[in-house]
């Protein structure tokens, strides 16, 4: 088991044409949830799923397991919408860059999911699973998560 | 029909993820990221406009630096002086001095 690359969710795709996303800097809320090597996720995986069972990295300075029921992730592991956008003919969007402090944490990926895709405020709907390509590892430090450009040739979620 | 591609490359890496051991961020190491953000420099841009704009982009970061280390040891003065009313001198000498 082990992380095998990015992946777009399917799920994802079907759900941005039922309405479930709203990328706005008011709209959705999404979070992050990272996860160590023995993970395994794909484009198949439509919901995230929580705490050390299942691979996720434990709580460690502000990032917090467990998901979107637990309200220290609503406040910590909560991305920053970008605006959506569009050039040429590509529409975009992506996230602020995220940064979990005082954390000692070593993850070798992450999934992006929506607390709000159906409307509630813990939902677990996947938007999109990234592989860091390595393991990554913070001591009693910062573990910052750096998105690409939010442009049409870079933006992490683009739609040409 | 219409088709639509919502795809990202499966075996690029998309996300930058940067570390620290036993401390935070340097001014230095943000303003880089920060400037990378706002500009960028194509590297098929004639030379000379390229080497102005990467000079500019050398002097935006200093800029850059040189307020974030001015935000930093303000904020520590606003934490100093919490500490004091708390109560925390010796915590609050000790901030001051980082």
């Amino acid at each position: 088991m082990a992380f095998t690359g990015n992946f777009m969710c399917t799920s994802f795709k079907k759900e941005l044409l039922e309405a479930k996303h709203d990328f706005t800097a008011a709209g959705d809320l999404f979070l992050i949830a990272l996860y160590t090597n023995s993970a395994t996720f794909d484009a198949s995986t439509t919901t995230a799923v929580f705490g050390g069972g299942n691979n996720e990295v434990a709580d460690s300075g502000s990032y917090y397991s467990g998901g979107p029921t637990v309200a220290n992730v609503l406040s910590n592991n909560n991305l920053t919408n970008a605006a959506p956008s569009s050039s040429g003919t590509t529409g975009f969007s992506s996230f602020t860059t995220k940064t979990f402090t005082s954390a000692t944490i070593t993850a070798r990926g992450a999934l992006i999911y929506n607390s709000q895709a159906e409307g509630g405020t813990t939902d677990t709907n996947t938007v999109c699973v990234l592989d860091f390509g390595a393991d990554k590892t913070s001591t009693s430090g910062d573990f910052q998560i750096v998105f690409p450009a939010n442009n049409a040739s870079d933006a992490l979620i683009r739609i040409a | 029909m219409f088709e639509f591609s919502v795809n990202m490359p499966k075996d690029s890496v998309l996300v930058d993820v940067k570390t620290t051991n036993k401390r935070g961020f340097t001014p230095e190491e943000i303003a880089k990221d920060c400037v990378d953000k706002i500009m960028t420099v194509s590297n098929n841009a004639h030379p000379a406009i390229r080497e102005q704009a990467n000079a500019f982009k050398n002097s935006m970061e200093n800029v850059i630096v040189d307020h974030m280390k001015q935000a930093i040891s303000s904020d520590r003065t606003t934490v100093y002086n919490a500490l004091i009313d708390a109560g925390h001198p010796k915590l609050a000498e000790l901030i001051r001095r980082l």
